[in-house]
């Protein structure tokens, strides 16, 4: 009886300590995490461009580590961070430490970045932010680099640079008008969501906008959620504004452009709209969301350079409907990560991120450079500019997202002009038009 | 060494004679061990961080239980307590460099504050109107804060002060010890004397008042108590995920809360904090059916409710114990006979 | 300014209103409080625009469907989950909390969480003293105006309204009289979820589609009843159109303060119930023994 326990207890331990190697066995892999709000658009983009990349990159056999090729393993996790910040510190916390991950990218709603980021650099884990654009993110690499140098910003280019992309988008349209309609003037109705985000973009617009030599016709906030914006486009009416600069994350978005493409308002509508980047808008505003103008990341047939059309056309034979620019976990992974661990040979972090931050390299979007700040600290945060990233003008021509700028783009005095390819003239409704005849 | 052998065995016999009798006395010093003992388990930060989140929100669930459960006042913005304990604990340590260990209870005192300044509007409604009345509260205080985002940082919150302590370990030693104290302490509360009129309170409040008590009073305590260790929660809870967000004062929040409260049984103190344990690790456990998980969270409540709609807690208890028809003494289900007066319990 | 005011007021006083209706009857028949109510709304929405985008058939046919299968569904759910638990009102809360979220996440998993829009009824725009109005606004509040007179007339009126009534006056004696108590309080269930689909019917082809819609509603609906005084119509109505109107007031004073209505219609409530507790138009509750 006791010696058949004692076999019985060998045997067992064998066993687990056979269970535990296996488990070292599955070692050749490089673990990635993607976190990001899984149920919507914005996580869906996380998750389908990390997918591409990884395919990609273990469809060519691994990523070259030192002497031996590893390939990538996905590990998804869903933030939850629309609904609950707890959700989405939780599953950061999870992936670090139970499926122990070895490199994060994702994250989107600002406030949930920055808790997550602190677990992120807890634990000394390289975790690249593509969709967050709350410059407080990078600003804390800056002051605290030991602490938070594992952060690097993928996507987009912080909210200052996204505000002035949207001025400048919104000049050139306001250039278009002035000529087009023959007004000597033109005046801008400013349209912000009530959104933290928006109001350093708001607080500037009243400022650059006279500076152009447009006049400022009045300010309204609507709230994120508002299901009825009429009573702001009948004051936009009565104002006589031509352009409407808009600042929108949420639905609020759709319900404007629907509402003002219905009520046939005299203005052209440029600026952020970020449900405007989505296919779907054109059936959430039943086509009244006609020629809105916004600034976007990626656009069927528009170029930055050569990596562009591969990613984008994939992505839209692969899911049936084009990135947004969360889905720039596929740079993260394809442009940013894997060629830095093959510099290295290694996959410790703190060697990874002296490489990373100093490389200037081409991704899908145009270059990535990290920013040093005017004291000398480095940022992690993306350069904005012509030769590295821009972003697009992308308007609504007739159902379909056509990009509009830069379309012969002077960046500044005695610079080259820029188009991308695949850029075509902006529209001006045809009510708009009508309008202004007489 | 004699002496010490008399304390043990004198501890031995009260343990045997007060605690051993009944299986919900067992179930609570289980309990209490399962909580101090459970680094001992497990050191998993992503465990401990579980745990940690549990026991901030038990202290969160009993309080509203010791609000609305006993005097009968359904709060349905509890979240405004949280989110004020949250928000001023965070001010106080980033703009004045107010340690956790002050800042957190100062952030209680602006709980109790608030709760003060609420109550006194509740005092003359009932029953549904004061529900809806306090889910107004913290929808109204959401409003301030966008409206001041320089100081309460708009829906980014505040972000970049002071954590709970260095190690995973500390902080849920901290959060449990802080849990189990203070649920004990409102336990023992409602047991007191102040206890007995807040329960009368619910019951029949104009009895009360014929009988002299000043219930403004009483009813002004209990905000004010419910939103000390509210607040105290609302400031653990900040310290700990190192954010102060309008998420703390959102709807969902105060739903979650009644959620507990009622699921655990009302007017039990501990049936919230069972209802905390039980459903929080559960709705984090079902996180591999994430597209599921609310929806069967939502089930769950539902299926509960049907079958025991006077709560979880109680329901469990009415089955392993049973009240002596004569001496009206608690007994443990499994006995024939009342331990005290020998009645036949059957 | 002031016109705009008034249409806007209007316009979501009739919503505010149709909502505000089918909740304070139930609540004043059986005593439910249906947090649930904005749900089935959203219910009806979703309903519309699978009908319309999916199926592609007439909004008209879509609108009509969709009252009928989310009434049937609300009888269902108020059978299965509601009745039996109906003595407990604390677990009633929370049951119908927990209802509304198990129909948002189905939504959800069915639909996705982007935002969706459904076809407006009538297309296009008057201009109406100066300011431009949608036709299915005011289909919107002409609609509203023909359910409340419908709903008058069924109350003041008829055999089952003056059963309902007197139900929501004293269940037990209502029941003494002779009137079947539990089929009154289905009737009124039906009649209640049938006013919130109604709702989502008129009121969707102006709003947003998305499972998360029925949670704003929800708050200034229950304000509305609140400041009208639980378990009266008139009270609904008035308190529907005060609120309304105090939103478009904040939206047209205060440009820049726009997000601000939700929170100072709600403060107008509070302030209202310091003053009458029993809201405008409802009935001191004598201790109920």
């Amino acid at each position: 009886m006791k010696m058949k326990n004692m076999v019985r207890s060998i045997f067992l331990t064998v066993f687990l300590a056979l269970a535990m190697c296996f488990q070292a066995w599955g070692a050749d892999v490089i673990k990635i995490g993607v976190i990001g709000p899984m149920k919507f658009m914005q996580g869906k983009g996380h998750w389908n461009g990390a997918l591409m990349a990884a395919d990609q990159i273990n469809g060519k056999g691994g990523i070259q580590v030192g002497n031996k090729k590893m390939k990538i393993e996905l590990v998804k996790a869903d933030s939850n961070e629309f609904l609950n910040i707890t959700d989405a510190t939780n599953a950061m916390q999870r992936i670090i430490t139970r499926d122990k991950v070895d490199f994060i990218v994702g994250g989107f709603r600002s406030e949930a970045v920055l808790a997550m980021q602190d677990i992120a650099m807890d634990y000394k884990k390289i975790f690249i932010d593509c969709g967050a654009a709350d410059p407080e993110l990078c600003k804390k690499v800056a002051e605290d680099y030991d602490r938070y140098k594992y952060f690097f910003r993928g996507s987009p280019f912080n909210s200052h640079y996204l505000g002035k992309t949207c001025f400048i988008q919104a000049a050139t349209v306001g250039a278009i008008l002035k000529k087009a309609l023959g007004i000597p003037k033109v005046k801008v109705a400013i349209v912000t969501e009530k959104a933290m985000w928006a109001e350093p973009i708001t607080k500037a617009a009243q400022g650059v906008f006279p500076k152009l030599g447009m006049e400022v016709a009045g300010v309204w906030r609507p709230s994120q959620t508002a299901t009825d914006v009429t009573a702001i486009l009948s004051a936009i009416q009565s104002s006589h504004a031509q352009m409407i600069f808009t600042a929108f994350s949420a639905s609020v978005g759709i319900t404007f452009a629907r509402q003002a493409g219905e009520l046939k308002i005299p203005a052209v509508q440029v600026g952020i709209n970020v449900e405007a980047q989505k296919d779907g808008f054109w059936q959430a505003t039943q086509g009244k969301g006609n020629y809105v103008m916004q600034l976007d990341t990626y656009c069927q047939g528009v170029e930055y350079n050569d990596l562009t059309a591969p990613f984008v056309d994939g992505y839209v034979k692969r899911f049936g409907e084009k990135p947004t620019y969360t889905a720039a976990t596929y740079d993260a992974i394809l442009y940013s990560l894997a060629p830095t661990i093959e510099q290295a040979g290694t996959l410790d972090a703190d060697k990874l991120v002296s490489i990373l931050e100093k490389r200037v390299y081409k991704v899908s979007p145009g270059t990535d450079k990290y920013i040093v700040d005017a004291k000398g600290r480095q940022t992690h945060d993306l350069t904005w500019g012509p030769g590295y990233q821009t972003g697009i003008g992308v308007q609504w021509q007739d159902g379909k997202n056509m990009g509009v700028w830069p379309y012969h783009w002077v960046a500044a005095k005695g610079a080259p002009e820029v188009t991308y390819k695949g850029i075509v003239p902006y529209k001006i409704p045809p009510w708009v038009l009508e309008a202004y005849k007489k | 060494m004699g002496s010490l052998g008399f304390y043990l065995r004198k501890l031995y016999s009260i343990f045997r004679g007060e605690i051993l009798v009944l299986p919900s006395r067992v179930a609570v010093v289980l309990f209490f061990l399962f909580v101090l003992l459970f680094p001992v388990i497990s050191t998993d930060p992503y465990l401990l961080r579980i745990m940690v989140l549990t026991n901030i929100f038990a202290i969160l669930a009993a309080s509203w239980d010791l609000l609305s459960g006993f005097t009968g006042q359904l709060n349905f913005g509890h979240a405004l307590f949280f989110g004020v304990g949250a928000y001023t604990a965070a001010i106080l340590n980033l703009h004045f460099q107010i340690p956790p260990w002050g800042s957190i209870p100062l952030g209680a005192l602006g709980a109790v504050f608030t709760g003060l300044i609420i109550g006194i509007p509740c005092l003359r409604l009932r029953g549904v109107y004061l529900a809806l009345t306090t889910l107004a509260f913290p929808i109204i205080l959401l409003g301030i804060v966008y409206a001041l985002p320089d100081l309460t940082g708009g829906e980014l919150g505040i972000s970049g002060f002071a954590r709970l302590s260095h190690s995973h370990i500390a902080n849920y030693y901290i959060t449990g010890l802080l849990m189990l104290g203070l649920c004990t302490l409102m336990w023992k509360i409602t047991d007191s004397n102040t206890g007995i009129i807040f329960h009368a309170i619910r019951e029949d409040e104009l009895a009360v008042r014929t009988a002299g008590i000043n219930t403004t009073r009483y009813k002004l305590l209990a905000f004010c108590l419910s939103g000390f260790f509210a607040g105290i929660s609302g400031g653990l809870y900040a310290h700990f995920m190192r954010i102060a967000g309008p998420s703390t004062l959102e709807v969902s929040m105060s739903f979650t809360v009644v959620i507990w409260g009622v699921f655990g049984g009302l007017a039990t103190i501990y049936g919230a904090v069972a209802a905390v344990f039980i459903l929080f690790p559960l709705l984090e456990f079902l996180q591999f059916w994430s597209e599921y998980r609310t929806l069967m969270f939502a089930a769950i409540i539902l299926l509960i409710l049907l079958y025991m709609p006077e709560g979880l807690i109680p329901w469990v208890r009415d089955k392993i114990e049973k009240e002596c028809p004569r001496c009206k003494l608690r007994n443990a289900a499994i006995r024939k006979t009342c331990r005290a007066c020998t009645a036949s319990l059957d | 300014m002031a016109v705009n005011i008034l249409i806007s007021g209007l316009i979501s006083g009739s919503m505010y209103a149709l909502l505000a209706i089918g909740f304070s009857l139930i609540f004043g028949v059986a005593r439910i409080v249906n947090i649930a109510h904005t749900a089935f709304y959203m219910l009806a929405a979703y309903c519309i625009f699978f009908i319309t985008e999916k199926m592609g058939l007439n909004p008209v046919i879509a609108m009509v469907a969709a009252v009928i299968v989310v009434t049937l569904l609300g009888l269902i759910v108020y059978l299965l989950f509601i009745k039996p638990i109906r003595e407990h009102e604390a677990a009633v809360l929370i049951g119908t909390i927990a209802l509304a979220i198990a129909m948002q996440e189905v939504m959800l998993l069915a639909f996705g969480g982007s935002f969706r829009s459904v076809p407006s009824l009538i297309g296009g725009y008057f201009v109406l003293l100066g300011v431009k109005v949608f036709y299915q606004q005011l289909l919107t509040f002409i609609v509203v105006l023909l359910t409340l007179a419908a709903i008058w007339i069924l109350l003041m009126k008829t055999k089952l309204g003056l059963a309902i009534r007197s139900t929501a006056d004293d269940r037990e004696v209502a029941n003494l009289m002779g009137m079947n108590e539990s089929r009154v309080t289905m009737l009124a269930m039906g009649i209640s979820v049938g006013l919130a689909a109604l709702t989502g019917a008129v009121v969707v082809p102006l709003a947003i589609v998305s499972p998360f819609m029925w949670t704003n509603p929800l708050i200034v609906m229950m304000a509305v009843v609140v400041l009208g005084g639980l378990g009266s119509i008139k009270g609904s109505f008035v308190g529907a159109y005060i609120m309304g109107f105090a939103e478009a007031l904040v939206v047209f004073l205060i440009p820049k303060g726009a997000f601000l209505k939700g929170p100072v219609a709600l403060s107008i409530m509070i302030l209202v119930l310091l003053i009458r507790p029993e809201g405008l138009f409802g009935v001191a509750f004598e201790e109920e023994r």
